[in-house]
């Protein structure tokens, strides 16, 4: 995998009205370019856009791939696993050759190969209190494609903290459950769930399973609040939760609002510092965290 | 019928199944606590052993009031008031 290919000069002068768009360009997002919420300056701001997807796993695939496809300008891809023959069933943009592999690297392959055009920052690291707010710096929009509470309330948090706009989605067995959140402009997960529920009280997908398609679609709405987002269109799942059972094929969603009294983005914030909370169990604030104002 | 209060409850993923419907009008219920043994009274045990661990209700039951998780108000004791929507849902984690 080489460098991003830049448009050549002479491509640049010929399109130079057009967004500066290249004419492969043109033809690659021609069926969104089309679209009066996209256009020009729509693809304009998705190539200059950076989005962050924490998990390349059953909902950072699909998502990642498409972003990538719509042109979006840096994908990072945070995730310390390795690609195992369990993950391929569900986890769509690793294959069987590349088992062994860290999924930050072979999903920055799978992307290269499908929009060479897209910058890939690969971070193999698993994300906590120490080093979320580096990870997350300087993203435009975070998907959160993680497996586990700690790191779901930990991206919160960070968030939150920083100001970073992200999806939140979750699955198992047949249902999926997302929400947007725009910090301090509505609800956060913290107003949807104030503390993860204790260890083993709800099942992992290792251990009740899932249906690979819930994740592909929950990333897929993951991708398209990212984009929505980038470029400014349409109305985004901001105090809504949207809610999918996959075995009676059902949409549903509830109102969520935000609350004053959200430890993380309420009017009194207990969490002004990551290392206020115990992302060991509970994700609690510790005792000795005091609201401030 | 000036004084019932008559509550929305809106069932999400195993309280769905347990209760076999998605959504239900529950009337009377002060309060949360009330609600869900009214819930309980009309569903049977499937809904109860998913919403009560003997006495005490599970770590996993999240209750939302208008939008807003009860837990951020006056958990079971928060109290209803005719035409309220409630949402209960588990936490899903996976990725």
């Amino acid at each position: 995998m080489g460098e991003p290919k830049s448009p050549s000069r002479s491509e640049k002068a010929v399109k130079k009205d057009f967004f500066g768009l290249t004419q492969d360009q043109i033809v690659r997002y021609s069926r969104q370019l089309i679209l009066k919420e996209v256009g020009g300056r729509g693809q304009r701001k998705l190539m200059e856009s950076k989005v962050l997807i924490v998990g390349a796993g059953g909902l950072g695939s699909p998502a990642a791939l498409y972003l990538a496809a719509a042109g979006v300008g840096r994908i990072g891809i945070a995730d310390s696993d390795r690609v195992d023959l369990s993950n391929l069933q569900r986890q769509v943009i690793h294959s069987t050759k590349s088992l062994g592999m860290p999924k930050a690297e072979s999903a920055k392959e799978t992307i290269q190969a499908l929009n060479p055009e897209v910058e890939v920052t690969t971070i193999e690291e698993r994300l906590d209190s120490g080093n979320a707010l580096k990870i997350l710096k300087g993203w435009d929009f975070v998907i959160d494609g993680s497996d586990n509470f700690p790191t779901k309330f930990l991206i919160n948090d960070a968030c939150v903290l920083k100001d970073i706009p992200f999806s939140h989605a979750g699955v198992l067995r047949f249902i999926g459950m997302t929400t947007t959140v725009i910090p301090h402009r509505g609800p956060c997960y913290r107003c949807l769930i104030k503390e993860a529920p204790p260890p083993g009280a709800v099942p992992t997908c290792q251990e009740a399973g899932v249906l690979g398609t819930v994740p592909g679609v929950m990333g897929a709405i993951q991708a398209t609040e990212a984009i929505k987002f980038l470029i400014g269109a349409g109305n985004l799942l901001v105090g809504r939760v949207l809610y999918f059972d996959a075995l009676n094929l059902r949409f549903d969603q509830f109102e969520l609002k935000r609350n004053p009294r959200c430890p993380s983005c309420g009017d009194k914030p207990l969490i002004r510092d990551l290392s206020q909370v115990d992302y060991g169990t509970f994700c609690r604030v510790r005792q000795n965290a005091r609201g401030k104002g | 019928m000036v004084g019932v209060v008559a509550v929305t409850v809106k069932l999400f993923a195993n309280f769905r199944e347990a209760a076999g419907v998605d959504k239900t009008v529950v009337e009377g219920a002060a309060d949360i606590a009330s609600l869900l043994k009214a819930l309980v009274a009309k569903f049977g045990d499937d809904l109860r052993r998913n919403l009560f661990d003997g006495e005490k209700l599970r770590d996993t039951v999240n209750i939302l009031l208008n939008g807003k998780s009860v837990e951020l108000h006056e958990g079971l004791n928060t109290k209803l008031k005719d035409g309220d929507v409630v949402a209960i849902f588990p936490p899903v984690s996976g990725g």
